[in-house]
């Protein structure tokens, strides 16, 4: 028992190692052959261009490692952005009330997702692609597919565009999420329950863990998320469209699993989903930087995922086809 | 009668909105307009088939869009060098089964959740294709356009093409040997070990199946305008998961069938012109959509309940 755990601790700490080697990596390479890349006003720059993805991946971490999904996290950024712009501006509320308002409907919406997940046992991959499509319909049936929201304040634009103490002012607010769900998952008991549903959802009702509340508890904190997410995004843009967000779902999910954290849940880190979000947007920042086409990052991002599912399976796969060759040989010889 | 009650459902869905559309806006039954939608619709229901196959077998494919933009933009430039469009079609297929076979190797051979792995390849697929073509439109040549034949008599042969598909499979999956092992395999892969079937064959030559038919859908797609978009196929993962949960199939695996996903693919597809005859604003129609895979999976789950509470 003891030496699983620690093989196990071995295992998750061997992949984010490897993950940082190659985040180190990716970094040296482009600084140098990069024009420009890796200066303090670039890496400002990613900071700024990965916040609202790696906001919905810290919020996908959670899910993943229950063993659920949430597809709906990139539409519901999309309807979070148009209620705040439309609150703002037809409804004529002052932006915090706008913002607070959002981050309400946000946490609305993921309810949505938790009540029919927990309170019903549907799967949450069909759930979510349900809201995945009411949420952006929803966006386009408020703008009729093609209202923009623009002209918000200086002093919004601030939290998108702006540095403050030298530092992208989204910054802070990402950082404060981060270290919230750092401590959620790893120093309390909500994290081990998370854990513990995603390995075994009968055998930790049966340990007395409120299971359903649990689950819950992660969907409704993505949805507040994602409204937070929505925000910063309308604030770095100074737009907000009903296409906000398409496809970010994808990324966020991406991010999560390059970061170690296993589909079927049980096992996984907050940190590991951090690294995976820089490694992406380091990245993507880099191509650029190297003159190379964009879409050769998500080329490479792909291959990337690829390659790191397959090195956490290769091991076993082939001590498996070991074993077999081996029973094969005792049943011969005993024939 | 009781076991096919989600189809049953679906179907009887399908006839209320058909039916409040003959009241109310019988325009919706002119034929051409009519035999337009169905030849749109022609290839979804192709992949939708194929859809259905994978998820039976309980795993997911969410790349299908990003392998029918990347077939549809190869067989549009082999038939912009003159192949003939018997040998297109058969590129087109084949290109699709080797990206299937990717997929599958990948899923089967290594055992990864083919979730991820689809996903990885949906990415990668589509960005190779972009950097490679740069969003370039692809002209075709005379004669491709509806298989050379007039306007109506093309989409007729798009309907019956895929209708004709659609019953192959459908009667495979019921009484073809490699029908049932699917179901086993979706069931409990390992009790199907155990019976002698091999999962990860299966599940493999599903994979390889799944491309092929998106080959074939990205012909059904390209014959029908002048040029190819390299952007085609958009989002098509997310409309033919939708209409094969809508049609019943258990996304848990094992349960299903092909006629039902007939039923849901008509009904979403009905959703966007309907709205049109109905004079009610285009923009609802994802909205709209998303309410019926929801509306969908809670009647199903609180079916599983009242049964579980029973039994």
């Amino acid at each position: 028992m003891n030496t699983d755990k620690r093989t196990r601790k071995d295992n998750l700490f061997r992949h984010e190692a490897i993950l940082l080697i190659v985040l180190v990596a990716e970094w040296i390479f482009f600084r140098a052959i990069g024009r420009n890349f890796g200066t303090y006003d670039n890496s400002c720059d990613i900071l700024r261009h990965s916040c609202e993805i790696g906001l919905l991946a810290l919020a996908m971490t959670p899910i993943i490692l229950t063993g659920g999904i949430d597809l709906s996290v990139g539409s519901l950024l999309g309807l979070c952005a148009i209620l705040f712009g439309k609150l703002w501006r037809d409804g004529h509320l002052p932006i915090p009330i706008a913002a607070l308002c959002a981050i309400a409907a946000g946490a609305l919406a993921g309810g949505l997702n938790a009540a029919l997940i927990t309170r019903l046992r549907l799967p949450p991959l069909i759930v979510t692609l349900g809201t995945f499509s009411l949420f952006r319909g929803l966006a386009e049936a408020i703008t009729h597919g093609l209202d923009t929201f623009t002209n918000f304040p200086n002093s919004f634009l601030f939290l998108g565009q702006e540095r403050w103490l030298g530092i992208p002012a989204q910054a802070p607010l990402f950082i404060a999420i981060a270290i919230f769900f750092w401590l959620l998952v790893h120093r309390t008991t909500f994290g081990r329950s998370f854990r513990a549903i995603g390995f075994a959802p009968e055998g930790a009702r049966f340990a007395g863990i409120p299971a359903g509340r649990r689950v819950a508890m992660t969907y409704v904190l993505a949805g507040i998320v994602s409204a937070i997410a929505a925000i910063i995004y309308t604030a770095r843009l100074g737009q907000a469209k009903a296409d906000a967000g398409n496809g970010y779902e994808l990324f966020a999910i991406t991010a999560v699993v390059l970061g170690g954290t296993s589909i079927f849940g049980g096992t996984g880190s907050v940190h590991g989903t951090l690294l995976g979000v820089a490694a992406i947007a380091v990245l993507q920042s880099g191509i650029v930087h190297a003159l190379q086409p964009s879409e050769m990052a998500g080329m490479l991002t792909g291959a990337l995922l690829i390659l790191a599912l397959a090195s956490s399976v290769l091991p076993k796969t082939i001590s498996s086809l070991r074993a077999r060759k081996s029973a094969l040989k005792l049943a011969k010889q005993n024939a | 009668m009781k076991s096919y009650f989600r189809e049953l459902s679906v179907a009887g869905a399908l006839a209320i909105l058909l039916l409040v559309l003959a009241i109310f806006a019988p325009s919706f039954y002119s034929p051409q307009p009519l035999l337009s939608l169905s030849a749109g619709a022609a290839g979804s229901l192709v992949v939708a088939c194929g859809m259905a196959l994978v998820i039976i077998s309980r795993q997911i494919d969410i790349s299908v869009g990003s392998m029918f933009a990347v077939c549809s933009v190869c067989a549009g430039l082999l038939a912009a060098m003159h192949w003939p469009l018997a040998l297109v079609v058969a590129a087109s297929i084949f290109i699709g089964a080797i990206f299937g076979a990717f997929n599958g190797t990948l899923v089967a051979g290594l055992g990864l959740p083919s979730i991820v792995v689809t996903l990885a390849t949906m990415v990668t697929w589509r960005e190779g294709l972009r950097w490679l073509r740069q969003g370039e439109f692809v002209n075709l040549p005379e004669g491709i356009q509806w298989f050379g034949l007039s306007q109506k008599s093309g989409q007729w042969a798009l309907v019956i093409g895929a209708l004709g598909i659609l019953t192959l499979l459908a009667f495979m999956m019921k009484h073809f040997s490699i029908g049932r092992f699917i179901y086993a395999v979706g069931s409990d892969a390992e009790v199907a070990r155990l019976s002698g079937i091999r999962p990860k064959l299966t599940t493999f030559l599903i994979f390889v199946l799944m491309g092929a038919l998106v080959g074939l859908a990205a012909i059904m797609n390209i014959v029908q305008s002048p040029q190819v978009d390299p952007q085609s196929g958009t989002g098509l993962e997310l409309k033919v998961i939708a209409a094969v949960v809508v049609g019943g199939v258990a996304i848990s695996g094992g349960r299903g069938n092909l006629w039902g996903v007939f039923a849901g693919l008509l009904l979403l597809a009905c959703i966007s012109p309907a709205l049109t005859h109905l004079h009610i604003e285009a923009y609802w129609e994802k909205a709209i959509q998303g309410s019926i895979i929801l509306l969908a999976v809670v009647a199903e789950g609180l079916r599983n309940q009242k049964s579980s509470n029973h039994g």
